[in-house]
């Protein structure tokens, strides 16, 4: 990998000339306490220190609305609307949210490739920021603080400068093209950089493992965190919604007035939402609040095999943005038995029946 | 329906006429010329009648006066779809919000001694008389919704409803949440989307003039103990909950229920 340094004095420049690889977006505060990645105008607006934007970066890439295809009935026929893209920079992603992006490709990439993804993500630049986690983080307990690949440059902060790692072509080819507003990497940086990287190591809340989580999930599908935490729960999306991984979309069909022809429509969807598991004759999978509330834990806590962690990168969104106050991590290291004792367990005559598949009462009466 | 055109009726119940001329106002009804008969909406057209055969009626306003009841049937008799448009027809509207005075009360708040020749009654939603097909929410119902609607009737199929909440949308949109950041009593976790946010994307708390959303997922209860927690009191919420949902069968008891757990 090849590591240059930006001197601190060059940072404004080098951003103002990010602007000839494409539209520039970052991170800039959009009310009193939230931040979100917007266009960049002013480059002195830009947020270094922020926590989480609002928005995850996938909408870049995964627009919240999208017309997918134009129709007509009379003709039988489809016609797919695939914006022509133009490069674009996203600057400022924290590690979590570039794995976040590596699990959207795991998704809409790999196997059956989303072409409305696919052209964004061909046409998106992405430059990475070293961050300190703030009380809301575990990405540390996810093995997402730190991005190997996914990036085209990554800078780490120094006190007087950034270390930048580059990790694509593009990465080189922006590097290249302004080389003067780089020097080489001193031992002294590389000093500065190994004492950033353990004070960060050492700022997050908690240090344990969770590698049994996804097991003691399904085992305590009886919890009373359950009944207790759902109870709570407003139903509606905030979680999934600035949720970096989720990637559930609904899709509608817009017919104009001329009764022929139409668009079909996709938004981002919400497993909170009443008719995600709703199907064709009225039955709904996941018909209580709790069943969609315990859907979202399960989802995000299953393994993604591609990249072997979990769909959830800790970037802290479903907690901090949750208007209901409902803590993610609170309820998993409930359940991980870190917040208060739930063992010894009742004593019974009959032998239990643990796990989704027997738990009636979540899924519905009859199954 | 290759050759005949589609039938239209827009009748108008106790209401402010507002949701019609929003739709009167679009230049896409031009475009229904060639496929709609508007056999009643006095708005657009002087020659209508009340008493045509129609295949979609749209409604709006409160069944508010004994005449209205006998409208209502009316209009369910001739028309094959019925769609209850705007919040007033859809829950009633804001007139149903003194729904714990008495009729006579209310009367002399607002007419004192004068006369008037048509029987009162308490605001109630069209639903209430009849069976309803479909509902376009709103106060006013957003233009969008309509040609969806209408469009969606005229390749011969069924709109979709809109079973969940503002937050949606104000997220889908880009807004911050000012439940959260203001501590404000934002409406939007029970309301029904479709406005796209417009308020909270000008940092105005939700109202709900949507009115909340249907299907059982309207949870007064989780929000109201949001509210609690911010310090507003029963009676607070109550009223702020009541303005566009007075009707709504779950609220008061939800909102009870949290002001009885205690802390």
């Amino acid at each position: 990998m090849r590591y240059v340094k930006l001197p601190q004095e060059n940072v404004y420049e080098f951003l103002e000339r990010l602007k000839n690889f494409g539209k520039l977006y970052a991170p800039v505060k959009i009310s009193e306490k939230f931040y979100d990645f917007r266009e960049i105008d002013d480059v002195r607006k830009i947020e270094f220190h922020y926590n989480r934007t609002i928005m995850p970066p996938k909408k870049f890439f995964f627009l919240p609305r999208e017309t997918m295809f134009k129709f007509s009935i009379s003709k039988a026929e489809y016609e797919e609307v695939v914006e022509n893209v133009e490069p674009f920079v996203i600057f400022g992603l924290h590690a979590c949210d570039i794995f976040g992006l590596k699990i959207m490709d795991t998704i809409y990439l790999d196997e059956f490739p989303d072409k409305y993804y696919k052209i964004r993500r061909e046409k998106g630049i992405i430059i990475g920021i070293s961050c300190m986690p703030d009380e809301y983080c575990f990405c540390n307990l996810r093995e997402t603080d730190f991005a190997d690949d996914g990036f085209d440059l990554f800078l780490h902060e120094l006190p007087d400068g950034w270390l930048v790692r580059v990790g694509t072509p593009t990465g080189h080819r922006i590097v290249d093209k302004n080389i003067k507003l780089f020097e080489e990497v001193t031992t002294q940086d590389i000093c500065n950089f190994r004492d950033f990287e353990k004070k960060r190591h050492q700022s997050f809340r908690y240090h344990e493992d969770w590698g049994n989580l996804r097991y003691l999930l399904e085992l305590e599908m009886e919890h009373p965190m359950w009944d207790e935490q759902s109870e709570l729960c407003l139903g509606c999306g905030n979680c999934n919604l600035t949720c970096p991984t989720c990637r559930c979309y609904d899709v509608q069909d817009i017919p104009n007035l001329d009764g022929d022809t139409g668009v079909r429509i996709r938004r981002w969807d919400s497993c909170q939402l009443r008719s995600h598991g709703l199907v064709a004759g009225g039955h709904n999978f996941r018909p209580t609040k709790k069943s969609r509330f315990m859907n979202r834990y399960l989802c995000k806590n299953a393994y993604n095999e591609k990249l072997g962690i979990s769909y959830c990168v800790g970037c802290g969104r479903c907690t901090y943005f949750c208007p209901a106050g409902i803590s993610f991590v609170r309820n998993l290291r409930t359940i991980l038995g870190f917040e208060e004792k739930s063992c010894p367990p009742e004593v019974s005559e009959e032998i239990p029946k643990r796990g989704f598949a027997y738990a009636s009462n979540i899924r519905g009466e009859g199954i | 329906m290759e050759n005949r055109k589609i039938r239209i009726g827009f009748y108008a119940l106790t209401s402010c006429y507002g949701c019609q001329l929003q739709f009167a106002m679009m230049d896409e009804i031009l475009q229904l010329i060639d496929k709609a008969k508007i056999e009643c909406w006095y708005m657009l057209n002087r020659n209508s009648s009340e008493e045509r055969e129609v295949d979609i009626a749209f409604i709006e306003g409160s069944v508010s006066t004994k005449e209205e009841v006998e409208l209502v049937k009316k209009i369910r008799e001739k028309a094959k779809i019925v769609v209850a448009v705007g919040s007033c027809a859809v829950h009633g509207g804001v007139q149903s919000w003194g729904k714990e005075k008495e009729l006579e009360q209310l009367w002399k708040t607002v007419y004192g001694d004068g006369k008037v020749k048509f029987e009162p009654k308490m605001a109630e939603p069209v639903e209430k008389f009849i069976k309803v097909d479909y509902k376009l929410y709103g106060c006013p119902p957003e233009k969008r919704d309509f040609l969806y609607a209408l469009g969606t009737f005229l390749v011969g199929s069924w709109p979709e409803d809109i079973d969940y909440p503002v937050c949606v949308e104000c997220r889908l949109r880009g807004n911050s949440c000012i439940l959260i950041e203001k501590g404000e009593p934002c409406l939007g976790p029970v309301t029904v989307a479709g406005c796209d946010a417009r308020c909270p994307a000008y940092s105005v708390a939700c109202i709900g003039c949507r009115g909340a959303v249907g299907y059982d997922v309207a949870w007064f209860d989780s929000l109201a103990r949001e509210f609690k927690k911010k310090g507003f009191t029963k009676e607070e919420i109550l009223d702020r909950m009541r303005i566009f949902n007075a009707h709504n069968p779950k609220l008061e008891e939800m909102v009870n229920k949290i002001f009885e757990e205690g802390e």
